[in-house]
Order: C-alpha cells, then sequence, then structure tokens
C-alpha cells in the first residue's frame, strides 16, 4: 500500500556555538525545510513572558499600561516552555496564576528613600520558580556595573508595588514570545573563476576585478599573481564582480551560483533559550505541526464511501 | 473594542476541522485539501516534498488571504496513486526527514562540545 519512499538525509555541520549564538550548515535539503524551521524559530517556538499585570502601587513617572508592556519585553529563562501548558488549554486552574502547569507568579515591591535616584530593574523581579527567571546578561560584569535591565527609574518617595503573572507563549501571538534576536540562512555559493580568461588580464585588470566587488570574496595570490577566491560566503549576491566581468568585455571570466541544497545558518537568540536548543525544538515544533495536519480517520471514511461514486466516475 | 483575540490566527476553533478533503469533480485523481491555521511554513514544505514524488502530477497551495488563517493545497496525480495517499506520503517522509536531521543535529553537536 505504501509508496516508495521520497526522504532526503541532511546533513548537519556546526561551526560555532556560544550560549545565545550558533552558526552551523545545513546540506541535502531544499530551501522550504531551511525557511519552515526558520520560521518556526522566529515565530512559534514557545517561550516564557509576563502577560498579566496587577499593579498595587504605581507613583513613578510612567504610566500602569507603559510599565506593564516593559515588564513582557523581559526575556525569561525559558527551559521549561516547551513541557509546559498554553494557560488557554490549560484545566487544571482558572487562570488566576498560581498553577504550576501554566504559569509563573513574579512579585516587584521597591520604594525609593533616598535623594538618588532609584533604578527598578529586572534584578528586581522575584520569581516564584527559581528555573524562570530574567535573563542575566552579565557576562563577566562585576554586580556593580551590571544592573539588569531597567523597568523604571523612581526619585525620592516614589513607590512601585506589582504582582505579575508569566506565561507560555508564542512570537506569532505576540513579538515578547520570540526566542529569535535573529535567525537567518545563506545559499552557499559556488564560485568559479575562468583561468584561460583570467590569463588574458593584466596585473591592473586583476586588482581591478578584485576591488570591484564590495566584500572581501577575492584577492591576488602574491606569489603568482592569480586571482582567487579567499572567502565565497562573504559574497552578498551583489552581482557586482559579474558586472565588471561584463564591463570589462570578459563575460563568463567569474561564474557565481547558488548552491540550491546549501544553506548556512545565523541563529542569534534573546537569552531565553540557548541557541543550540533553540534550532532543536523549532524541530520538535514542526514534527508536531506535521502531526497535527495528517488526515483524520473520519476525513478518510468519509471519502472511502465517496470512492464508490469515484469509481463510477472514472468508469470502473 | 472588536478586534479579534490575536490566537484566533493558530488556534482551530471549536467544530472546525483542521484538514478537510474535497475531491476534484471534473478531474480524476484531483482534490484540495483545507488545511485550517496554518501558513506557508507547512504549506511549502509539503508541496516541496510532493514535487518530489512521481506519481504526483500538480501540486500547489496558495494562502488565499492573509486575514483568513488557512491554506488551501491542490494536488492531482496519476492513477497509480491519490491525491490523500500522495499527501500522507509527504507527510511521512518530511517526519522521517525531521527525525534524521534531529538525530543529526544532536550527533554533531556531542561533538562539537566535545571537540571545544
Ligand atoms: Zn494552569
Amino acid at each position: 500500500m505504501d509508496g516508495v519512499s521520497y526522504q532526503r538525509f541532511p546533513r548537519i555541520k556546526i561551526r560555532e556555538v556560544k550560549h545565545d549564538y550558533m552558526k552551523f550548515e545545513l546540506r541535502d535539503t531544499d530551501s522550504s525545510i531551511a525557511n519552515a524551521l526558520r520560521r518556526i524559530m522566529i515565530a512559534e517556538v514557545p517561550t516564557i513572558a509576563i502577560d498579566l499585570v496587577e499593579i498595587e502601587v504605581n507613583s513613578s513617572v510612567l504610566n500602569d499600561e507603559f510599565i506593564s508592556h516593559r515588564l513582557g519585553l523581559i526575556p525569561l529563562t525559558s527551559e521549561r516552555a516547551m513541557s509546559m501548558r498554553f494557560s488557554r488549554d490549560c484545566d487544571a486552574c482558572d487562570g488566576d496564576g498560581q498553577c504550576e502547569y501554566c504559569s509563573v507568579e513574579f512579585y516587584l515591591r521597591v520604594k525609593c528613600l533616598s535623594d538618588q535616584t532609584l533604578d527598578v530593574t529586572s534584578k528586581d523581579l522575584l520569581s516564584s520558580d527559581h528555573t524562570v527567571v530574567p535573563v542575566d546578561y552579565s557576562d563577566g560584569l562585576d554586580n556593580a556595573t551590571n544592573k539588569g535591565i531597567i523597568i523604571v527609574k523612581l526619585r525620592r518617595g516614589q513607590e512601585l508595588r506589582l504582582r505579575a503573572i508569566a506565561r507560555k507563549g508564542i512570537g506569532k501571538d505576540h513579538a515578547k514570545w520570540s526566542p529569535a534576536a535573529t535567525v537567518t540562512f545563506m545559499y552557499e555559493p559556488e564560485i568559479y573563476i575562468n583561468e584561460d580568461m583570467m590569463e588574458s588580464l593584466t596585473l591592473e585588470e586583476k586588482q581591478e576585478l578584485v576591488d570591484s566587488s564590495p566584500t572581501k570574496v577575492f584577492a591576488i595570490d602574491p606569489e603568482n599573481k592569480q586571482v582567487i577566491v579567499v572567502d565565497p560566503e562573504a559574497y552578498t549576491y551583489d552581482d557586482e564582480v559579474l558586472k565588471k566581468a561584463e564591463a570589462m568585455g570578459k563575460p563568463g571570466l567569474v561564474e557565481i551560483h547558488a548552491k540550491e541544497d546549501s544553506f548556512i545558518f545565523t541563529v542569534e537568540t534573546t537569552g531565553a533559550v540557548k541557541a543550540s536548543q533553540l534550532v532543536l525544538n523549532a524541530i520538535e515544533v514542526l514534527k508536531q505541526k506535521l502531526d497535527a495536519v495528517r488526515l483524520s480517520d473520519d476525513t478518510v471514511e468519509a471519502d472511502d464511501q465517496f470512492g464508490e461514486l469515484g469509481a463510477h466516475m472514472r468508469g470502473g | 473594542m472588536n478586534a479579534p483575540d490575536r490566537y484566533e490566527r493558530f488556534v482551530v476553533p471549536e467544530g472546525v476541522k483542521k484538514v478537510s478533503y474535497e475531491r476534484d469533480t471534473k478531474i480524476m485523481n484531483a482534490a484540495t485539501f483545507t488545511v485550517e491555521r496554518e501558513d506557508h511554513t507547512i504549506g511549502n514544505i509539503v508541496r516541496m516534498q510532493l514535487h518530489r514524488d512521481d506519481t504526483v502530477l500538480f501540486a500547489g497551495y496558495k494562502l488565499p488571504h492573509p486575514l483568513q488563517y488557512k491554506i488551501l493545497l491542490r494536488i492531482q496525480t496519476t492513477s497509480q496513486s491519490s491525491p490523500m495517499q500522495a499527501y500522507n506520503q509527504a507527510i511521512n517522509d518530511l517526519d522521517k526527514e525531521l527525525d534524521h536531521l534531529k538525530n543529526q543535529f544532536e550527533g554533531e553537536l556531542a561533538k562539537y562540545t566535545r571537540d571545544y
């Protein structure tokens, strides 16, 4: 019954991994998969962000909704998000924020008592769950220089007191839930130099050609004065060298093709999840999405009945 | 005030089928699948996977309108297959590809963290 498989076996090569940054090569698949992964990393991998704020006291210069909005945008560590429930389909609670399956509670209580302006920062947010806390961007900074993300500044006598509920969400709903700072991929370029034609160029012409590229893709080999490709990935598909070759009356001197099955990904996160984890989560989310679009049994059954009719139509 | 809820974009409303299927009345082995609350992410990968299938004569998708949160996927196959069979096959193949991708990524990640 099952037909032949048309499955592909993509390959990965990792170039660089940091906490919130990574670069890797994806090969032996097409741009639809690369783009689906990119889109999902940006808009559909869940994180946790503040979604509901109850303000008790706010005598700061910023109004309640302004502060609520700022709180929402603070990245929270979200390793838990994949296994958490969305509040809207949580049946264990009534959305009061006390539920361990779908929400995390935060408190913030700050009052300025001195003449010195007081910064209220993400560090003043007290979480009910030690795994869900504002992302720490200190990275080697000492405590005095690292204050976290500033929410508002208070002068003497001003006070801010509130309770906030953080929930699981996705970037498609609101960008505050997007774990991605930037996710991009580029097609790997294949650069071919026609050596015979290149030989007919003077050294000055070669230099002109090398300089025509706005990014440093080509260079002249100091040894044998030949034009070489030093960094193919620096090429931005700007066509400048091709135009230059054309203008020199040497079309075909350089040929550049984008390989259609090789991609170089750059992933940067907000710190809510690790960059490597973001890629894995994206694959998982895509798998879940595919599973959701499988045909249901009743759809197939309904068609089987229709199939009798269809057989007549086919003249069977 | 009367703005629709943001989740309208990705939550299938109650009583609505995620995927519905309609045979073409004029063309043999042709059908349209309506997939609710999905966009180019799913539409494009399924279409491209269907193009790899030799029994598929036509596969295309469209997002009819940015405010209608659904895609339409049209498939026509040879008599060796059917739109439903091709659709299922495409999803299975994509699913297996992602399993492979996940293993590859995890393997390479483990290798990278060990070496550096
Ligand atoms: Zn709950």
